[in-house]
């Protein structure tokens, strides 16, 4: 860990553009991860997460742009970059004619700094200890799913890339997934990439959201902010009176709706002054209701409810 | 480097196909000794029938009788070309023996294992080599494990040669193992024995006749080595081949699939071969290197030892190169 700066991202994706058959894939993508953050990658399917993804781990080269992990090129230094980076491409597909010990045995040869200590302690953190020795092929899903966790963190990766990590696992599994990802982050300082389709998953673990739609990634924001501002629509008697005072005091746009209905994106913490100026003015509120504040609003307001290409 | 090797051996082992490989070698070779022993009781009993007891109990008689029956053979207006300048080498080749007093008829357990090899270099052991080479990428590719593979700070270059690096050395297992196999059965019909027995070797053919002039004699046991290492230079180059096209193709039935009629069409293109020079480039026609030195292939003119060694290293090394170039290009999509 000599040499990292918390200011510096682990990962970061410059102007990537592919084309797979004459069809856009990815369109002028850019991202950065930093250590300690769980960056959550939010998409459709077929929205080009998995190519993202794909394109990270060096699987598949971008026909622009340029990934850098760790400060390595991923292009011209290929070596030195991967070893930073553990991941689960799509499916946790292993190999199911050896066992879960010999699946990780042979992906620690790969490597020269994993010990046989170390694949048992992972093999404990992700609950498979008792069935470690048996074949592969006789495993749940959800069990070849912590066994690809498994293979992914055991080289202490500085990069941990978790595609769809939740598919398969049962509710007290994603749960301790939770756990996990949180304490590689937070306490082992790891840069922790999660796609998803799951936009309730995505909000609850990650800082960080990048949402992506047909190849473009349209919005990246800190989850922290979102929900600060709501859409609220307003029943009134004197709707014009509504707008006029919605503009002049706080330059809110606002815009009329039905014949006694005004509806304006504020800032959460305002409603409450702007209810008590409305009656003060004299307007005469019937209800009001707030709209949003979730990450599926911005989601499906962001991508026009996207449909799965 | 070592260590991504071994990881391909144990995989190749866990996946049992080498076992089935090396059982298919045992069933066919007890056969094949089988059906020697008792094809040789039959001429025996034949001439018995037509030159007497004493007269077939003496070698040299029953190859004499042999080249009388050829010589009748030759004389028929209806056998073809083809055939006419096999048999013709075939009888100048036994009469070579006659006069230097080497026994061509009774079967020694060294001999079957000479003739095993001789008979299964262009057609049997290539397959079982398409067996194992066949899914070694394609395999991967189908169980999208090719992934692990490439995700871990080791170029991909090496990856694919730990796995040709196996493939090389699993191939030589199967020939060593065909060689002790054949060794151990073999024995229980025929004997032991006939390790020393003189082989001749370095026959020639020029104008369709057989050229005598630069013939050895050489012990079984070398002549036995000579052979066994040409088929596993052989098998190299089919498993070489084999081991592209499952970096090209994405599915190990269509690997196997292709690699299966090309050795088909191998021994189908060989009645072409006299009249029609092209297909003599290909590598499936150039296979029975042992036939060179035995001296029972059919005479072909422009085709002998060095032109089929080179056609088959051609062969080899540009698939090499493919096999390299495209794995370390292509996207991995699985």
């Amino acid at each position: 860990m000599v040499g990292v700066f918390m200011n510096e991202p682990v990962l970061q994706l410059t102007n990537i553009y592919k084309k797979i058959k004459g069809k856009d894939i990815l369109r002028d993508v850019n991202l950065s991860v930093y250590p300690s953050e769980i960056f959550g990658f939010l998409g459709a399917n077929g929205a080009g997460k998995t190519t993202t993804i794909r394109i990270i781990a060096g699987l598949i080269k971008p026909d622009l742009g340029k990934v850098t992990i760790g400060g390595f090129s991923l292009d011209s230094d290929f070596v030195r970059a991967m070893s930073q980076v553990g991941c689960i491409i799509e499916s946790p597909d292993m190999y199911k004619f050896l066992t879960g010990m010999e699946n990780l045995q042979q992906l620690a040869a790969m490597s020269s700094r994993i010990t046989q200590d170390r694949i048992d302690e992972v093999v404990e953190l992700v609950g498979l200890q008792h069935r470690i020795e048996d074949k592969v092929d006789t495993y749940s899903l959800g069990m070849k799913q912590r066994l690809g966790i498994a293979q992914a963190i055991m080289g202490r990766p500085r990069l941990l890339i978790l595609d769809e990590p939740a598919n398969g696992l049962d509710p007290a599994g994603i749960a301790e997934l939770r756990q996990l990802i949180r304490r590689l982050a937070y306490d082992e300082g790891m840069a922790v990439f999660v796609s998803s389709h799951i936009l309730a998953e995505v909000q609850q673990i990650c800082d960080t959201v990048a949402i992506i739609s047909r190849g473009v990634i349209l919005n990246t924001l800190k989850v922290k902010e979102i929900g600060k501002d709501v859409m609220v629509e307003w029943q009134v008697d004197k709707p014009s009176l509504a707008m006029e005072l919605l503009k002049e005091r706080w330059d809110i746009a606002a815009e009329q709706t039905g014949k006694n209905r005004v509806r304006a994106v504020i800032e959460r913490v305002m409603a409450e002054d702007i209810n008590q100026a409305f009656i003060a003015e004299g307007i005469r509120l019937a209800y009001c209701e707030a709209h949003g504040g979730t990450l599926e609003d911005l989601f499906l307001n962001l991508t026009g409810g996207d449909e799965i290409v | 480097m070592y260590r991504l090797v071994q990881n391909e051996v144990v995989k190749m082992l866990k996946k049992k196909r080498l076992y089935i490989v090396l059982g298919i070698l045992l069933v066919m070779i007890s056969a094949f000794a089988y059906g020697q022993y008792h094809s040789l009781d039959r001429t025996r009993e034949q001439l018995t029938r037509r030159i007497g007891m004493t007269e077939a109990g003496d070698w040299r008689k029953i190859a004499e009788q042999q080249i009388i029956d050829m010589k009748s053979r030759l004389d028929s207006p209806y056998i073809n070309e083809q055939n006419r300048s096999t048999t013709r080498v075939r009888m100048e080749q036994l009469q070579y023996y006659l006069d230097n007093n080497i026994n061509p008829v009774d079967i020694s357990g060294a001999r079957f294992t000479t003739r095993f090899i001789e008979q299964s270099i262009y057609l049997f052991l290539p397959l079982l080599m398409i067996l194992l080479a066949a899914d070694m990428v394609s395999g991967e590719l189908a169980g999208g494990t090719i992934k692990l593979l490439l995700v871990r700070g080791v170029p991909r270059w090496k990856v694919l040669l730990s796995k040709y690096l196996a493939l090389l050395l699993l191939e030589l297992n199967v020939v060593f193992f065909t060689l002790l196999i054949s060794v151990a059965v073999s024995g229980i019909f025929f004997g032991y024995g006939g390790w020393t027995e003189p082989v001749a070797t370095g026959f020639q053919v020029a104008a369709g006749q057989l050229v005598t002039s630069s013939v050895v004699n050489v012990p079984q046991w070398q002549y036995l080595l000579m052979v066994y290492g040409l088929a596993y230079f052989v098998m190299v180059v089919v498993g070489t081949v084999s081991f592209m096209i499952s970096v090209l193709v994405k599915s190990t039935a269509a690997s196997i699939g292709i690699m299966l009629s090309t050795l088909v069409s191998g021994s189908f293109l060989n009645s072409f071969l006299a009249d029609w020079t092209l297909p003599r480039y290909l590598f499936m026609v150039n296979m029975r290197l042992t036939d060179y030195i035995s001296g029972s292939l059919r005479p072909i003119e422009g085709m002998n030892m060095t032109f089929s060694l080179t056609v088959l290293a051609v062969w080899m090394a540009a698939a090499i190169v493919v096999s390299f170039w495209y794995f370390s290009k292509r996207d991995i999509l699985v």
